[in-house]
């Protein structure tokens, strides 16, 4: 943590695009003392900072294995976290503090189990290591809250709700007394950062930047009790907010950013008070204190485009800021076409994978087919890595579920090779259904587990405030608070599965070149030896997902309507609790790859499998992204998840006067064909090259993993490839 | 039949809006900056990426061009029959047949996947070479599919044909793309083989068909990226009725590999494409006479 005090000469321009810029600087200062820290290794860019150097927290345990768990652990730890918290003020800033640890990773560092031992899920774990399934138990947050509430209350308001229903619902005093500690936890924090700016007014020269303390103090001040009534204090609140449930377990959920603070800006405005230049200095600083996944324009309850000026005025913010923005823009045929193109614009210009875009149309009426009334629909939105969230109504775990359909795969076809029976590829598909379906059931079983027993491993104190159900019904969000269980279950490797049943059909049934017994025996051997390695290339330059109806592509179809059937059907496990499929990986590409042996698209024992809903790099020679996209669209799992698309392009694809355009026809007809979202990547092969042997060279260099965001030079060698392989082969 | 080297989607550059690409083997020109020297030949050809093979010996089994020599491939192009039997048995990506027989059908049930990208930017399919027009009897029966399937036409040619050639296409295209390089009847054929002459009587012949017409000329360092040759073009295409945009297209250098796997010499290895400053010189050159310029 770096003093940033009385740093600057008294004539020092201070304009509030000068701010920005010494912002920026500093932020690359801020990320270079994150290298080496483990926790910031290969995550989002979080806006966090690196603590200083004499810290460390020490939780309180309330176990006999010395880890927290339960409202008294984790409320009791996070008010002693907040109390001890250092202060970081930058007068340069419009907002007050930031973020730099979170008790999950104090758990996780700490090397005791994660979940509570007292509730074993023992039984469950021989099935899930059969299928490799990332089962989410005692997963955090990934799912969004209504900061309205909170915008509406204040801390001290939420305070005056949780007291008043604690006395309406006796007998659930241990979670208002968690919730009630909590807020207080916040509030300490708060009242520390305003002594700090105090002594912070006395040694700031600079006069500007004096007076900018002292409205900072007067914010933070108010903000104690009170609910925001400015911009500037919407925004500082918004800050706070996000920083501590980033503390409590790293929740990085956004919001519709530009309806969200739309009343305060219009309000200032009316009132005299806001010029645009210092509206863009506030947003822009709230981008920069946390890139929470933001959300742009879009369809409101009732049908209107929302893009307003102020939605501009929010890519202006972030055109100035120059850095990680975690903004979506959501895309639907009636927009603003002008907010598209001007979105497409900033996103070749700045180069920082912002902003991402979202369809509208798929998501809605594919959450509908849930059940769900239409205005309800159109308020989920994209607030987190590929995932939706209809924000403080729903709990969802969305990314932290996922079944290895590559294992699954492995399992059917091994099955079929030791046994008897007939030798097909239709005969491996049934292996596969069944042994999915099993797999499947499964994974609704850990769930269900972790619904009944999280409120006492880790509830969610931080988000349960700003939902709908919690604090009236005194029910933690994950245990009955929420309105909605629509729980995520996503596949992952479907071009890994898809590819190798293709490549089966094509090499063996259509062509007869190999039989099913020699590419047994080769991927017994992993591809070894001369024989081994031709084969592998045979099968690896098969017809492939995402060449454009291909056998391959037709596998993918069958593939994901076969897992969507088989989601959708444990909605009658427990109603109302149901479940959403979608196709997405997250990094976890590397890991669910390493626990899989070789596979007949040519992929060695331990190789990741496909990103997310992508194909495999190289699936057709021209690498066509309308190919590539067609395909994602046809395995779109349809209930409102989401199943992205991710591109790499070269800046050049911009260059030429219609070539913006032409990429915003692009998106438009993805959407327009049942594409949910699209994350894109602009770099060129010889800078990412470059950036991957020096990464300390780039420190400004902002890529997107999966989802989420991160600075090239926080990645990890195998994190770092993931993401320069997908730039080559582009 | 018709003999294809590939069909390119999502292609940005051949055209208005988002467009799929065919390219038709064999031209007529040699230009010397050429970015698709396999697209030259009417016949298949043999690609050999040395750096893609992996020394399988595949190859060698099924054709006497390849040999291992010292635990190496050798490839003697001399013994090629370029028949494409040594591509089939290689699945490392290093041997690769360009060129190969297309059926209208097969080309339409390629393109017609990117239909709804063509809809709604208001682009669609580019016949393109090599020289579309060597191949006039299959171009146009593609054409004429393309339009029975609902898809936007276009061609680019370098037009050196007879117009009787051309003239059969006409009804199913919607827009003609074609290349003015050089001026100069001379220069023009000293860098490209051919005469302009037929070039110039077909842009205009076209003008008077009312079919929207795009002339192009590629900025070739040092042949015809010249401010006296442009400022001719532009003068020459101003007064063409159908004239949507005179376009300059910067130095493509990206045909160098495919050299190499012809073992072709490639005269123009070291030029670069045109930075902005200077690209913006070429503009002006041609907006002093013609006012729907546009540089890619």
């Amino acid at each position: 943590m770096r003093d940033r005090i009385n740093q600057l000469p008294i004539d020092t321009d201070v304009s509030y695009r000068n701010r920005l810029s010494i912002l920026r600087e500093r932020k690359i200062e801020d990320t270079k003392d994150k290298a080496g820290i483990n926790s910031f290794t290969d995550g989002d860019d979080y806006g966090a900072i690196a603590p200083p150097k004499d810290y460390h927290f020490k939780p309180l345990p309330n176990h006999k294995n010395g880890s927290f768990y339960g409202y008294e652990g984790w409320s009791q730890n996070f008010f002693k976290l907040m109390s001890e918290h250092p202060i970081a003020i930058d007068p340069c800033d419009a907002f007050a503090c930031r973020w730099m640890n979170c008790m999950s990773w104090m758990r996780r560092d700490s090397g005791t189990n994660k979940f509570n031992p007292d509730m074993s899920y023992e039984h469950l774990k021989p099935i899930q290591q059969k299928y490799g399934i990332v089962p989410g138990i005692g997963a955090d947050a990934h799912f969004g809250g209504d900061y309205t509430i909170g915008l509406q209350l204040g801390f001290g308001g939420l305070m005056d709700k949780l007291v008043e229903y604690r006395y309406k619902n006796p007998g659930n005093d241990d979670f208002y007394d968690a919730e009630i500690l909590t807020v207080m936890g916040v509030q300490a924090w708060i009242r520390n950062a305003c002594k700090e700016i105090e002594k912070d007014i006395l040694i700031e020269t600079h006069p500007e930047l004096k007076e900018n303390l002292k409205q900072m103090l007067a914010c933070n001040e108010y903000l104690i009790e009170g609910a925001p009534r400015t911009l500037r204090e919407a925004c500082q609140w918004i800050c706070w907010f996000n920083m501590a449930s980033r503390e409590y377990n790293r929740d990085g959920a956004g919001c519709q950013l530009d309806e969200t603070l739309r009343p305060y800006y219009e309000k200032d405005k009316e009132n005299g008070i806001l010029t645009d230049d210092e509206a863009r200095y506030y947003i822009a600083c709230l981008l920069l204190n946390d890139p929470h996944y933001y959300q742009l324009g879009g369809l409101s309850p009732e049908g209107k485009d929302m893009v307003s000026p102020f939605s501009y005025l929010i890519l202006e913010a972030a055109d100035w800021l120059d850095s990680s923005c975690n903004l979506t823009v959501r895309v639907h045929d009636s927009m603003d076409m002008n907010f598209l193109h001007k979105s497409v614009d900033y996103l070749f210009k700045r180069k920082n994978g912002w902003p991402r875009f979202s369809g509208d149309k798929a998501l809605s009426e594919g959450f509908m087919k849930k059940g769900y009334p239409v205005e309800l629909a159109r308020q989920r939105v994209a607030v987190g890595c590929h995932w939706m969230s209809l924000p403080g109504w729903e709990y969802t775990l969305n990314d932290c579920v996922k079944v290895n359909c590559t294992k699954v795969f492995t399992v059917a076809f091994e099955e079929m090779m030791e046994g008897d029976g007939e030798k097909s590829t239709e005969e491996l598909w049934k292996l596969y259904e069944k042994h999915m379906a099993i797999a499947v059931k499964a994974t609704a079983d850990g769930i269900f587990f972790h619904l009944d027993n999280q409120y006492k491993n880790e509830p969610e104190l931080m988000l349960n405030l700003i939902s709908h159900g919690p604090v009236e019904k005194g029910m933690d969000m994950s245990h009955g608070g929420a309105e909605y269980y629509n729980m995520c279950i996503d596949g992952t490797g479907i071009a890994t599965v898809s590819d190798s049943f293709a490549a089966l059909q094509q090499r063996v049934e259509v062509e007869k070149k190999l039989t099913f017994e020699k590419v047994y025996e080769v991927i017994k051997n992993n591809y070894e030896g001369a024989e081994g390695e031709y084969i592998r290339m045979m099968l690896h330059a098969s017809a492939r997902y995402g060449g454009g109806n291909t056998l391959g592509d037709k596998w993918a179809v069958r593939i994901s309507d076969s897992f969507t059937a088989q989601v959708n059907a444990m909605d009658e496990m427990r109603p109302p609790v149901k479940f959403i499929p979608g196709w997405f990986s997250w990094s976890n590409t590397i890991q669910l790859g390493k626990v899989c042996c070789a596979t007949p698209n040519g992929r060695k024992d331990g190789e990741p499998i496909n990103h997310g809903a992508n194909p495999h790099p190289g699936f057709r020679k021209d690498g066509a992204l309308t190919a590539m996209t067609n395909a994602i669209c046809s395995i779109q799992c349809g209930y409102g998840n989401t199943c992205p698309v991710q591109l790499e392009l070269d800046p050049g694809m911009a260059r030429g006067e219609e070539n913006v355009q032409k990429i915003c026809d692009y998106i438009l007809t993805l959407f327009r064909k049942g594409g949910t979202l699209l994350n894109i990547n602009i770099i060129n092969a010889e800078q990412i090259l470059a950036a991957d042997k020096n990464p300390e060279l780039f420190p400004d260099l902002v890529v997107r993993v999966t989802g989420f965001m991160a600075y090239f030079c926080l990645l990890t060698p195998e994190f770092r490839k993931l993401v320069v392989d997908r730039i080559l082969v582009a | 039949m018709g003999i294809l080297t590939t069909i390119q989607r999502f292609s940005l550059h051949d055209g208005p809006g988002i467009r799929s690409t065919v390219f038709f083997k064999g031209c007529n020109m040699r230009c010397a900056w050429c970015h698709n020297p396999e697209t030259l030949s009417l016949e298949p050809q043999v690609l050999y990426y040395q750096l893609k093979c992996v020394g399988c010996g595949a190859c060698a089994a099924v054709c006497p061009a390849h040999k291992v020599v010292n635990g190496k491939m050798v490839y003697d192009r001399s013994l090629c029959a370029d028949n494409g039997k040594c591509a089939e048995v290689c699945f490392s990506g290093a041997l690769e047949t360009c060129g190969k027989e297309y059926a209208v059908q097969e080309i339409i049930d390629e393109v017609i996947q990117d239909k709804d990208y063509y809809e709604t930017s208001g682009g669609g399919v580019t016949l393109s070479g090599g020289e579309v027009l060597l191949q006039a009897p299959f171009a146009k029966d593609v054409l004429h599919a393309l339009k029975e399937s609902g898809i936007s036409t276009a061609i680019e040619s370098n037009l050196a044909v007879d117009f009787s050639v051309l003239e059969p296409l006409l009804p199913d295209l919607d827009l003609v793309m074609c290349d003015l390089k050089i001026w100069d009847e001379e220069s023009h054929k000293k860098w490209t083989g051919v005469s302009n002459k037929k070039v110039i009587e077909n842009i205009e012949k076209l003008g008077e068909t009312g079919i929207p017409l795009i002339v192009r000329t590629p900025l070739i360092p040092g042949a015809t990226a010249t401010e006296e040759n442009i400022s001719a073009i532009a003068q020459f295409v101003s007064q063409l009725p159908n004239m949507k945009t005179y376009e300059l297209l910067n130095f493509n250098p990206l045909g160098g590999s495919k050299y190499q796997a012809l073992a072709e010499d490639n005269p123009f290895a070291s030029a670069k494409p045109f930075a902005d400053a200077q690209l913006a010189v070429f503009r002006a050159a041609a907006e002093k006479f013609c006012g729907k310029v546009s540089v890619n």
